[in-house]
Order: structure tokens, then sequence, then C-alpha cells
């Protein structure tokens, strides 16, 4: 691990103005990502800006019904809060089905929001990766890459955003709020996270000296009916190889509302907008299900590792709607 | 540290633990937990490349860094650099080649750890890197640049038995793989290497066999073994991958070098170089049978890949081939199985040693050969099952019970378990993958033979020292050995068999170390019957020495009568026990008594498929096992069941990953070990049918398990699904088909 400088901040301002000030600096959340990057000198920041006194722990119901929470709640008291199991209950189930009890004690929202990928490549300073060092090419293309994308992928990097929480904010259109010296500014969940294109060390639209302060969530009635579920190698403790969530109102045998995010599959959570389309207004049955779900999918790219992965999503994204039809029947 | 323990509890007891509290509370002091004042640490310096040239070292940078207190190279090697458990072809130090990414370049040692590593990573090594050999049939067949001067095959061991080249109304074929398993204990290597001022060196280490590794050392070292004290730490784990060396020979050098104590823990990424993994094995198999599914011939072809170095190769190799048509009485057996050198990381010892691979192949043939006639998977297995009396086909006569259709029996006429209705009894378990629906179940079945102790006329003893003597008005029996307790709770064993031939209630079992004689490693199921028949030689020998001093030998012996008898007397006795002798294969036909005891289990898999998403849910398992005699019958659960655990990791989630000779997945992140959620219930048969040869009657208990679980489940998976899956681990796709 490289030496680096610890700076501690009591609030928000303290925090940007420390990292405005110094370019290869990172933020400390519950440390359980950025830690291990910088054992394994895959990230070598010079200044440690540590933020978990910050006074930013709040889950606080909004005027107009949405929620607002703090960027350093802690992944298990957010799971657990009330306010997220009535009416998000799929953000709570994503996150439960994350990591382990133990580290999502530890791990806060912001950090979630910036976790990096899970590429074997990324982790080995001995490969090539262009993530790691831009420019030096991409092991994983002709390599091992069963756990990597099928969506949005370039010649550049196949690695995929490995957040569960992050498919649910997705699905739920959430909005980030960041800051920085420069003020405030709020991006959309979906174009938080960038795909990899030509610059693949680009993951999120944040800049370097921003700050993620808070997540809000606005209010989604159709949330209600709502369902994540998370297909990995083993029972739990591990990462997802495909995850779907997913929310859905039918009226009569109509689907009038509907809303379906992926994850496993994309450098970023994978709002499925055509599988949505076709499914608005069609009838909810197998037959819709599929086509949406094989409209979605029409773009994937495979190598052969993860070729898999197209028809596992294919029939994830059906059997969660499926499931969400006949609960919403008994409902 | 001495262990004094007076729990009540001979042979056949629930005995407790001597260390069990301790583990449990987080207290016993494991190898990673050693420390000595003014101690420094070293670390190791690895090539990452499969293959490659050394054109150069320099170490003149990190010898620069402020704390470092030394910095060696494979010209610091004091004696002879090279070694290996078998067969010596490795280096301590890498010279002028490295054959597997991971191999030891360098040493390091600094006062402290980080200042260590950043010193590591000064040290300029020149590589010219070499395309890798990876593919096993073309190292087996001369079709692949020779890695070592004798060329690519460690070992081949042919087996013929009965008439060659036979014809059979049914016949069945298939290939399958194996793919690299790692032990995964959970404390990763670990020792600390103390010079004394007459330049010899102590070391305390996690080790399976304390001998083996003097031996090595001191040659590595150029010192006579006595110069070279080991004495064993705290293991947490083992299961065959602490047989060869890891930093042994380098804590050792760094100490001799700097003069201070060297202390070198390994983190689990370099663990997982740091130690060999299990073969990973391709393997063509044909099954003749008649139309009612008696079997006539087996043919097969077996490929291990033993990675750079040989290890144990030629011991796994030997069993994959005499275990290779598993416990079946067949008339005519083709056997060919190599151990071949590549540029994989090495491989050697693992629980089930070889067996598990041909297993795999074997018990998936049975199936293929019940579907082939028509029969029950069991049927097909009684039909062909052997018993003792059978011939191997090595030409070896089984001698003890064989029960093989009585541990088959067992486990299929338990009930079936109900379907569950709880998330956790689905496929994908709590991750809310399915709440039923799409869900199929299927059951499964899988048999083992295993040899038991070291084989191939390997010269298998055990040391044993036991001291009886007074102590405060109390009996007090200690016993000294240098079989090595790797968790597996041979100190119990050893407690309990001191009380029973003893009568004594307190039995201290003293450090295991190099002061007293070879007891061979802690593996092949071997310790509670060898070193456990040392021991009972040794209480012999103790009562003889009693009974002279009575001067009658029909008395029952109690614990008054010691004390009386004894006083302030001494009694020490020290035994070297050997089991009867193995003899060495013939090189072309593979016949001989080579092995000393064979055991057997039988799994009963029950698993629910998810077969839209291929994800499986192992719901029950069902074993048998016979153990001759349960010395510490709960001992023996345990180990059916961890056995067990470890063939359905091999069954559905445990590879190491490998692109061209890299490991890709060195962490238990990536590295996928099953969990509670993942390991059902089980339901154990315990035999006992004594072999007459052994002490007591006892059978190996720690691998059979391991061997028939993973078959059992795959076979289930297959039920399920109607899928063919002739490789493990089974993942996602391969049920899906969809890769
Ligand atoms: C073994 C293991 C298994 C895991 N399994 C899963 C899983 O199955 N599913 C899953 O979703 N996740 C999983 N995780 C990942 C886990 O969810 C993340 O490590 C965690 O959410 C990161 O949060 P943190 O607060 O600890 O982040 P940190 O490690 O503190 O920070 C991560 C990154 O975010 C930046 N950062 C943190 N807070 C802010 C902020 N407020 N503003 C701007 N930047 C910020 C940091 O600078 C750093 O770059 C696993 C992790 C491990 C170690
Ligand atoms: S997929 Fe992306 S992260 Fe992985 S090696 Fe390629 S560039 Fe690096």
């Amino acid at each position: 691990m490289k030496s680096f400088a610890y700076v501690s901040a009591r609030d928000v301002p303290t925090a940007v103005s420390a990292i405005a000030g110094s370019p290869n600096a990172k933020f400390l959340g519950g440390g359980t990502n950025l830690v291990d990057l910088m054992r394994g000198n895959i990230e070598q920041p010079d200044t440690i800006v540590d933020i978990t006194r910050l006074p930013l722990t709040g889950v606080d119901l909004l005027p107009d019904g949405g929620v607002r929470i703090g960027a350093l709640v802690r992944n298990s008291h957010l799971a657990a809060h009330p306010l997220i199991r009535s009416r998000y209950p799929v953000l709570s189930q994503a996150i439960l089905l994350g990591a382990s009890a133990q580290l999502r004690n530890m791990a806060t929202v912001g950090g979630n929001l910036l976790q990096r990928t899970r590429c074997l490549y990324f982790y080995d300073t001995a490969a090539a990766c262009n993530k790691r060092a831009p420019g030096s090419g991409c092991d994983a293309i002709g390599g091992f890459n069963r756990n990597h994308a099928i969506l949005g992928v370039s010649d550049n990097c196949l690695a995929t955003h490995p957040s569960d929480m992050c498919v649910a904010l997705a699905m739920l259109d959430a909005t980030v709020e960041v800051e920085s010296t420069r003020g405030v500014r709020r991006i959309p969940m979906n174009e938080f996270h960038v795909l990899p294109g030509d610059t693949p060390h680009v993951e999120t639209s944040l800049a370097a000296d921003e700050l993620v302060t808070a997540v809000e969530l606005p209010s989604v009635a159709v949330a209600a009916n709502s369902r994540y579920r998370k297909v990995r190698d083993r029972a739990s403790y591990a990462f997802a190889l495909v995850s779907v969530a997913a929310a859905l109102e039918v009226t009569g045998t109509t689907v009038t509302q509907v809303r379906l995010a992926l994850g496993g599959v994309s450098a970023k959570p994978w709002r499925a907008t055509k599988a949505e389309e076709v499914l608005l207004g069609a009838p909810a049955t197998e037959e819709s299900f599929r086509q949406a779900a094989a409209a979605e999918l029409a773009a994937a790219t495979a190598r052969p590792g993860n070729e898999f992965k197209i028809g596992l999503a294919e029939r994830t994204i059906v059997a969660v709607l499926r499931e969400l039809v006949t609960k919403g029947d008994a409902a | 540290m001495t262990t004094t323990v007076a729990t009540q509890g001979g042979i056949g007891t629930n005995a407790q633990r001597p260390d069990g509290a301790l583990k449990a509370r987080g207290e016993f002091a494991y190898s990673s937990d050693l420390w000595h004042e003014d101690m420094v640490w070293g670390v190791t310096l690895r090539s990452p490349h499969p293959y490659a040239r050394i054109t150069s070292i320099d170490i003149t940078e990190a010898l620069r860094v402020p704390g470092v207190q030394a910095v060696l190279t494979h010209e610091d090697v004091p004696g002879t650099n090279i070694y290996g458990l078998e067969h010596p072809d490795q280096p301590v130090l890498a010279e002028d080649v490295v054959r597997y990414q991971g191999e030891p370049v360098a040493l390091v040692a600094a006062d402290h750890p980080e200042t260590a590593r950043r010193a590591m990573k000064r040290i300029e090594v020149a590589y010219e890197v070499l395309p890798p050999v990876v593919n096993t049939e073309d190292a087996a067949h001369g079709r692949a640049e020779p890695l070592h001067p004798n060329g690519n095959v460690v070992r081949h061991v042919k087996v013929r038995h009965g008439p060659q080249d036979v014809r059979a109304d049914v016949v069945v074929t298939g290939e399958y793989e194996v793919g690299m398993q790692d032990q995964a204990f959970l404390g990763p290597e670990s020792g600390l290497a103390v010079p004394a001022d007459d330049g010899s060196v102590d070391l305390y280490i996690a080790t399976q066999w304390l001998h083996a590794d003097q031996r090595q050392i001191a040659v590595a070292l150029g010192l006579p073994p006595e110069k070279v004290r080991l004495t064993l730490s705290g293991v947490g784990g083992a299961f065959g991958g602490r047989e060869d060396l890891s930093m042994q020979v380098h804590a050792c050098m760094l100490a001799l070098r700097t003069g201070k104590p060297v202390k070198m823990v390994y983190n689990r990424e370099e663990s997982f170089y740091g130690h060999v993994h299990r073969h990973p094995a391709r393997m063509y198999y044909e099954h003749g049978a008649t139309r009612n599914g008696k079997i006539v011939y087996v043919k097969a072809r077996i490929y291990l890949d033993g990675g750079a170095y040989a290890s144990s190769t030629g011991a796994v190799v030997a069993n994959a081939a005499t275990l290779g048509v598993g416990p079946y009485d067949v008339p005519s057996v083709t056997v060919d199985c190599w151990g071949v050198y590549t540029n994989n990381p090495p491989c050697g010892a693992m629980r089930g040693f070889g067996a598990v691979q041909a297993a795999f192949a074997y018990e998936s043939q049975m199936d293929r050969l019940a579907d082939a006639v028509g029969l029950d998977p069991v049927e097909v297995r009684i039909r062909n099952a052997m018993s003792e009396g059978a011939v191997m086909p090595t030409g070896q006569v089984v001698d003890s019970p064989a029960p093989v259709v009585e541990l088959l029996t067992l486990v299929r006429d338990k009930p079936l378990p109900a379907k569950g209705n709880d998330l956790t009894d689905m496929p994908g378990g709590v991750s809310n993958t399915t709440h039923g629906e799409g869900v199929v179940r299927g059951v499964g079945y899988g048999v083992s033979i295993k040899n038991v102790g070291f084989s191939d006329s390997f010269d298998d003893y055990s040391t044993v020292r036991v001291r009886l003597s007074v102590i405060g008005g109390q009996a007090v029996a200690s016993v000294h050995t240098a079989a090595v307790e790797v968790g597996q709770g041979l100190v119990t064993v050893l407690q309990q068999i001191t009380r029973t031939e003893l009568g004594v209630d307190v039995v201290t079992i003293e450090p295991m170390d190099t002061s007293i004689g070879d007891a061979g490693s802690t593996s092949a199921s071997r310790q509670t019957y060898v070193t456990g028949g040392a021991l009972r030689a040794a209480c012999a020998a103790v009562r003889a020495a009693l009974f002279e001093r009575i001067g009658h030998t029909d008395l029952p012996l109690d614990h008054d009568k010691i004390v009386e008898v004894l006083g302030t007397d001494v009694i020490d006795e020290v035994v070297e026990w050997r089991h009867r002798p193995t003899y060495r294969l013939d090189p072309e036909t593979g016949q001989g008594n080579a092995h000393v005891q064979y055991a057997f289990a039988a799994h009963r898999a029950v698993v629910d498929v998810d077969v839209e998403l291929g994800l499986v849910k192992v719901v029950e398992l069902v074993c048998a096992q016979d153990v001759g005699k349960a010395i510490n019958p709960e001992a023996v659960l345990g180990q059916i069941q961890g056995g067990t655990a470890q063939g359905l990791g091999l069954a559905v989630m445990e590879e190491i990953q490998l692109a061209d000779g890299k490991i890709r997945n060195p962490s238990f992140t990536d590295y996928l070990i099953p969990t509670v959620l993942d390991m059902p219930p089980m339901v154990i048969d315990v035999l006992e049918r004594p072999d007459p040869h052994a002490p007591y009657g006892l059978r190996g208990v720690g691998e059979p398990p391991t061997i028939s679980s993973t078959p059992a489940i795959v076979a289930a998976i297959r039920a399920a699904t109607g899928m063919a899956l002739t490789r493990v681990p089974v993942r996602p796709e391969h049920i899906t088909e969809t890769s």
C-alpha cells in the first residue's frame, strides 16, 4: 500500500474543500471497497478524506411522498428502514442480497454507488486493463470473462458494475445529489454511471472533487408490487451473474405500469427501457414477457465465456414478471 | 505448551477435544499468532509469469530501503537449491527459469511487513516470457516443450487386469473433466524461524508432516537434520495443501542470514500461490457390460495435470489408476493414467488424492450403464459391487470387510425428504430466485473406494513415546509424537487410546516436534490407524513394564494400582510401529499388493434444480460409511460432514479459474466455497465392520466421504434435468445449456 495523508471531515464544506485542494484524493466511506483496492495497489490516493463523521445519515420522508437518503447511511440500516421496507421493498431486497451482513454494516450508500468492478483482471496489477491503466489493453476480452458484461460493452472494456442496490435505484428513477466547492448538482440515476466507450476508467459522471451527499427516491406507487431477483453461483455472499429489479401494475389483463432494470450485465445498472416499451399496454402474458426480454437483449453482445448470460437474463426477466403478475393478483 | 485434560473417555466415547473450547472461543493460538521479541518479517517475491526465463535479478534498490535486513535470491540458498516431497525437482528460489505463476524468486526480511513488501517491489527481475504449456494431453504425449530434463511425464501407471480386448453387448463411453479445486483451509500459511547461536534453527510451523519438512529443509540449508528442529504450531486446516513445503526453507534462510527470528504469513491471495491444488483431470472411459448390467470390462485413460513441479503427482496417479474402476468387480481392466508437468500451478495432495477425479468418471459411467440396460442406478451398482475377498484390478485380494452393497442399500432405503417451502430450501436460496416454479427434483447416488495409508512399498510407520508417572498422587500419561493435529482431532484420539490402554484419566499430549522419530504425514486418512497403532503398541510396552514390576500379568490395571506400583518411578517407552508392508506396482501391468487398507462410503443426494435459471439446491445428503471402529463417534460424523461439504463444493462451485496458466480468482470473493446455506442437513449411518489387520479394527475416515458426494450430487442434477453434465463444477450455464 502506498503512503497517504489522512483527513477527517466533520461537515460537508470541510470535506469538499479538502478534496478540492488535493488532486489525487479519495473519500473514505465504509472502506469495504476502497481499502481492498488500496491494499492491492489498484487505487493509490495521496490523501484520504474520511467522511464517516458527516451528518448525512438520515432517511427522511419528503413532502412529495419521496424519500431522501443521506449518503452515509449504512447499507444494513437502509435495508431495514421501515420507510424503505414498506414503500420500496425492491431496494431493501436488493441490498440484503448483496455482500454479507458484516460488509453491509460498514458499507455506505455513497460507497455502494461508487464501488468498482469485480473484473478479475482489474484486480491483477500484472494484467492489461484499460480501466486501471488506460491504454494498456483489456485482458478480459480474450481471457476469463464469464462474469462480464453483455450490454453496452465496448472493445476497450467488458466490466460490469457489481452493485445490487444500484439496480433497484435505477429501476426507481432515483436522483443522486452531489456537492463540491462549486455547488450542488442533481444527477438522474440513469446518468450517474456511464458506459465504457473509449474511456473505461471514467465510470460515473461525478467529478473527482464531488461528494455524493444524498440519494432521493421519487414516490413510486407501483414499487409496492416490486421484486429483486439475483442469480448467482452460491446461495449467499456472491456477486450477481444476472439480477433483475422489476415493478409491475396490471389492470385487467393489460400491463399499465412497468419498470425493469438489470444487474450484472453492464457497466451501469441497466434500465431496460426497450422491454418496458414492449410491455406497456401489452397483455400481461408469458408471451409478452418473452418478447420484452428478447427486445431488451437483442442488442446484447457476448463472448464465448459469458454468452450464457443472454439467455439467463431473458429467463430471469420472464420469471420475475410472471411472479409479479401472480403476486399482484393475490394482493 | 502442554495440554492437560482430565476428561473421562476412552475409545468409542465422544471424548471432548482438548482444543475444542479454545477454538470455539477464538483463543486457540494458530501459527499466524506466533510472536517473538525482536522478530523481523519475511516476504516472498513471486513470478508474475507462468513460464519465463530469468535474465537478471537486481536487488540493489531493495537493499537500500531503510529497515530492510536481508534480500536473498537463489545464490543465497546455502545447500542444494532443489526439493520435493517425493521427487526433488523444485527450486527453493528460482534460478534461470520460472515454471508457474507465483513461483518464489526472492526473499526480503525487514523490521515491518509493509517495509518488506515495499522493498520487494524494488527488486528488478528481468524475464523473457515464454509461451506456457497448459495442455495436459499434449504434455503426456510428447507434443509439448519439455519443462524438465526427463520430459513432461511425471508418471504413467498402467493397469492390465484379466483378459484384454474383450467385447461386450452393452458399451457406454464418456469423457469427463474435473476442474482444479483448492483446499481452501482457513488459516493461511504461516511460520516463525528462530536462529540459534550454533548455526542451527528452530522452525515453528503449521504443516502436515514435520519430518518430511525437516529432511527437505536440511538439504536446502546444507545442515544436518538435527540442526533443523521443527515444532508444530496451531494449524488452521490442511486437506493436503500443507504436505509440500511453502515458506519453510525461506523463513529459515532469512533467520540464519539476519540472525533474528523471522515470521512469515501469507495472505489469502498468496496462499493460492503458496500451496498445491487438486489435480484437474480429463478422463476417457469405456464400460462394457452384459445386458443384465454386469460389467465385463473397463477401459480408461486418465490425464492429471500436475502443474509445474512433481509434488505428490506420482502417488496421485497410482491412486487414480488402481482405484480407477471404483468399488466394483471388474474382470477385465485396462487403465492408463498419466500425471504430467505443465506451466499450471503445481498440484499435489488434496483430500481424496486421485480417487476423487476417477470416482466422478466411473460413477458417471455407472449411471450411463444403468440407463443403457434399463436398471435403477443403485441396482446396477449392487450387481457389480465388490465384497470381501474381491480381487482388485491390481490383483490384490481385499482381505477385510467391503460392505459396498450394505452401504448402498442403507442410503437408498432412507425416506426421501419432503419438498421444502421455505425460501432457504429453494435453488438460489434467499436470493429470491424462485418460489418453487420451474423447480425439478432429482435423486442421485455415488459410492467410493479409497486406500488408507501410504502405498506402493512406502515404509509407512509412526513413532510414539509414552511416559507414565505419578504427579501429585495422580497417574499421568504423557504422549509424545511427531504426528500432527491439523484440526481433525488426532489429539483427542491419542488421549482416548491412552486412557483405554492404561486406565489413566489424565493424558497429556506433548508438543508435536522433531525431537522424536518420524510419524509420517497427517494425510491419506492414516494417523488414527498408524500413529494410533504405534500408540497402542507403546501403551502395551508401558503396561508390560508395569506388570514386570508387579510380577504377574493378569491384573486389570486401574488408577490406584498404577499409583501404588509406580511410586516416584517413571516408565518411558518409545515404539516405532508399522503396518503390513505394501508392494510396488509392476510398471507394465500395475499388478501388486499396493495398498494396505480400503475404505468405502456411499452417498445419496437429493437436489432441487431451477431448470430455467440453472440453479441447484442440494436438499439433502445421506451418507453411509464403514469406519471399522469409531474411536470417537462424533469426530467421525464431523469428518463425514466436512468431507461431504468439500465434495459438494467441487460438484457445484469450487474451481480455480485458469487462463494461460494464471490463476484468475485467488480470493474467497471469487473462489467460492459452500456456506452453511449451501450445505444441507445430513443423515449419516456409520458402520463398524472391523478390519482384522488394523488396530481396533478401525478404518481411515477422512477421505471417502469427499469422494462419493460429488458424483452423487451431479447424478441427482442429471436426474432432474436430463443433461449429460460431464464436467465439475456444474454451473448454471451447463444446466441451461447456454454455454
Ligand atoms: C467480499 C465482498 C462481497 C461483496 N458482495 C457484494 C454484492 O454481492 N453485491 C453488492 O452490491 N456489493 C457487494 N460488495 C460491495 C459492497 O457493497 C461495497 O464494497 C460497498 O457498498 C462500498 O461501500 P463503502 O462505504 O464501504 O465504500 P468505500 O470503500 O468507502 O468507497 C468506495 C468508493 O466510493 C467512494 N465514495 C464513498 N463515499 C462517497 C461519497 N459520499 N461521495 C463520493 N465518493 C464516495 C470512495 O472514494 C471509493 O472510491 C461486496 C464487497 C465485498 C468486499
Ligand atoms: S474488462 Fe474492463 S476492467 Fe476488466 S480488464 Fe478489461 S478493461 Fe479492465
